[in-house]
């Protein structure tokens, strides 16, 4: 039966790892992603959630042996923030290079504070995992489901993460739906391996496995074949997004972008995360007052919906870019990779790009509006400077 | 505790490739060879970055994972995943270098075995990184040549004691704990059997001179072990649940200055530092002579 329960956002995430009946989790502390660790320790205690529970001594450790159980054929499941995340870093790339399917909740706080951003995903970018963003605890739950399906897909076979913002969701309480187990049950089958570390595995599945661990003729043959998963990833995340529509009745936009409120409009801002809980209200207001500006959600960061840019692109005539990151150096990251897909159009639409929300900084919804008529102005042919803002 | 083992009662089925990579005369390729027969064919071997994937069991399953640092954790993973699946009957095993294992991998390890993960790390040790090209590491014997550290005015080599991570594993409370050499291959193959009949976390730490790090003849690596052994270098002990059993016990042991003398690492000694490599074998052995057959704890 399905039922609805005031939580906040970490629980949330311990019952997508529940309802997903992983078999291994691995868990060790860090703010603000504690409790989703501490939630499955009392599943497990109760006996409500049957899994092999380790609590590592590390969030290296925590990685490794995620990957390792995975690679024996159970459903792996960890959980971490900031610079928990940032000592994952060398195993994670071995999860992808394996071709692990283990899901991880990354719970955001900056790589250079308490408070959250997403450099400490965005420090992850380039280690092959597919990465989801969410922007409340109900897509924490639902996310968090179709994470297993998404990766476990044998099209895919790629680690993924489901993230959420810390602080801002880890420990605030909102109505969520609990979808009924059995129904969870026939949306995701129990994880078989068709690859499990086994003596007696037949030839074939041996010769896949080898190729994806790198023993082989082509060394750069890994690399490849992962990036043409993360190209498959695209269609398989829109399939499970549908089909988690027809089991639970909710869906986010089309699973890689959500456009709210983009039909005949001149400009979209573009946001990630809880900001764009706030940018919706910002576009309430402004849409209002009659200002042509929607809001498109960016939920998968990897694999990057290019293709999706380059559509919404084509119709209006100005985008900002809200990054809760930066590249030192270089910039925004969404804000370049989204300039960088509108690249091939015949008419650019102008792009604009807002650090906002860096280690916590509050993001208003007075911050977005402000965002959205800088938008608006260069959508109307006005040069409008800086080109990149600090809000 | 264990029993030796003949190599003509363990099977003739070989695991390891005889085309496998390591330098002729690797004293780790032989425990490669030795662990995967004693096992037979219901095992599945983790490898970490080290000299291991070169003389890796490619007949029997086995994951490569460049995580230097992290054998414990993904032999971890493994045991508890083939739990999962209903497969405990198949050991983990780990065949990993004296780094991976006495120093970056050293925690992990540890955490392991405190869970008494039911995994079999077996560490062939070398006593450098040698995959590396023999630098130093935590399980070098003291006064040793090693290329970071080498000899000069300024320098006698690598000063540190051993850490001695056996006895550190056994204080931990692992239920099964044995020091082994490629020199004496029944007493390896016993404890390796004993290990396989036991669940939890078992460790066996295999001495396996490296002729090109420790500078000697390839046809010498056995001759090199058993010397270690016979003069107390490389003293053969188990330790099950607690009681300290020592397996090579000779009347008197030989004097070290002849082991050290076959190694190039330890050309440039001199009789004071012989002797005082000397006094520091012969104080341990005294207490593992003292501990034998009793408690270590
Ligand atoms: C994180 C990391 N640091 C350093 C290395 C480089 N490295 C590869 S193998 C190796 C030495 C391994 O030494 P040991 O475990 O003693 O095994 P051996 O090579 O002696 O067989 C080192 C330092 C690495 N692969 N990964
Ligand atoms: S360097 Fe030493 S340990 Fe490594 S393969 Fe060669 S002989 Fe074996």
């Amino acid at each position: 039966m399905r039922r609805w329960e005031v939580m906040v956002g970490n629980k949330a995430i311990a019952y997508a790892a529940k309802l997903a009946r992983v078999q291994f989790i691995s868990a060790y502390p860090i703010t603000p992603q504690t409790s989703v660790v501490e939630y499955l320790a009392e599943m497990v205690a109760s006996g409500e959630l049957d899994a092999e529970f380790v609590n590592v001594e590390g969030e290296l450790t925590a990685q490794t042996a995620a990957l390792g159980a995975s690679a024996a054929g159970a459903r792996a499941f960890t959980a971490t923030s900031g610079p928990g995340l940032l000592y994952m870093h060398h195993p994670m790339h071995m999860t992808s290079g394996g071709r692990f399917p283990v899901v991880m909740a990354v719970i955001h706080r900056s790589v250079k504070g308490m408070q959250p951003d997403h450099s400490d995903m965005m420090a992850q970018r380039d280690t092959g995992w597919i990465m989801l963003e969410c922007e409340n605890s109900q897509e924490l739950l639902d996310t968090g489901i179709m994470a297993f399906k998404i990766a476990e897909d044998e099209r895919v076979r790629l680690p993924t993460i489901f993230a959420g913002d810390g602080y801002i969701l880890s420990y605030t309480a909102e109505p969520v739906e609990i979808p009924a187990q059995e129904d969870v049950d026939a949306f995701l089958p129990p994880y078989r391996s068709k690859y499990p570390l086994l003596p007696g595995l037949a030839d074939e599945a041996r010769r896949v496995q080898m190729e994806q661990w790198g023993i082989g003729q082509d060394p750069q043959l890994r690399w490849r074949r992962q990036q043409e998963a993360m190209e498959a990833a695209k269609m398989v995340i829109r399939e499970v997004n549908e089909e988690f529509y027809k089991w639970f009745g909710r869906r986010y936009g089309n699973g890689l972008v959500e456009e709210y409120r983009c039909e005949d409009v001149e400009a979209f801002i573009v946001a990630m995360g809880t900001i764009a809980s706030t940018a919706r209200t910002a576009i309430d207001r402004l849409q209002a007052r009659g200002k042509k500006i929607g809001l498109v959600k960016l939920k998968s960061f990897r694999p990057f919906p290019s293709e999706e840019f380059k559509r919404l692109g084509a119709m209006v005539k100005a985008i900002g870019v809200i990054d809760r990151n930066i590249s030192l150096g270089s910039g925004g990251i969404t804000f370049q990779e989204i300039r960088s897909s509108l690249y091939d159009l015949d008419e650019r639409p102008r792009v604009l790009g807002f650090h906002a929300g860096l280690c916590g900084k509050e993001v208003r919804v007075g911050d977005i509006e402000m965002i959205c008529e800088k938008t608006l102005r260069a959508a109307e042919g006005e040069e409008v400077t800086p080109l990149v803002d600090w809000v | 505790m264990s029993r030796p083992i003949p190599l003509h009662e363990i099977g003739e089925k070989e695991y390891i490739d005889p085309a496998n990579q390591a330098c002729q005369g690797c004293g780790g390729a032989i425990v490669s060879r030795l662990v995967s027969k004693a096992l037979g064919d219901c095992f599945v071997r983790a490898e970490v970055a080290c000299c291991g994937p070169a003389f890796m069991n490619i007949r029997a399953p086995s994951i490569y994972v460049e995580v230097f640092e992290g054998a414990g954790a993904l032999m971890t993973g493994i045991s508890r995943g083939l739990k999962r699946i209903g497969r405990e009957d198949v050991v983990v095993l780990g065949i990993i270098g004296d780094g991976g294992t006495v120093d970056i991998g050293y925690q992990g390890l540890s955490a392991a075995a405190e869970r008494n993960e039911n995994i079999l790390w077996v560490c062939y040790d070398n006593e450098a990184y040698m995959n590396t090209g023999g630098q130093k590491s935590g399980a070098t014997t003291p006064y040793a040549a090693t290329t970071t550290t080498p000899i000069g005015e300024y320098s006698r080599g690598k000063l540190e004691r051993r850490k001695n991570v056996p006895l550190l594993m056994a204080m931990q409370g692992a239920p099964y704990v044995a020091t082994a050499s490629v020199a004496y291959p029944e007493d390896l193959l016993g404890k390796l059997v004993h290990a396989k009949g036991i669940k939890g976390f078992r460790y066996i730490h295999v001495s396996s001179p490296c002729p090109t790090g420790w500078g000697y003849d390839p046809k010498d690596t056995i001759k090199v072990a058993r010397g270690m052994v016979q003069s107390g270098l490389w003293p053969l002990y188990e330790v099950s649940n607690g009681i300290l059993k020592l397996n090579y016990k000779p009347k008197e042991l030989k004097p070290v200055r002849e082991v050290l003398k076959m190694q190039g690492r330890f050309r440039h000694l001199t009789d004071e530092e012989v002797d005082r490599i000397q006094g520091e074998v012969d104080a341990f052995w005294s207490r593992l002579v003292e501990k034998d057959g009793g408690n270590i704890f």
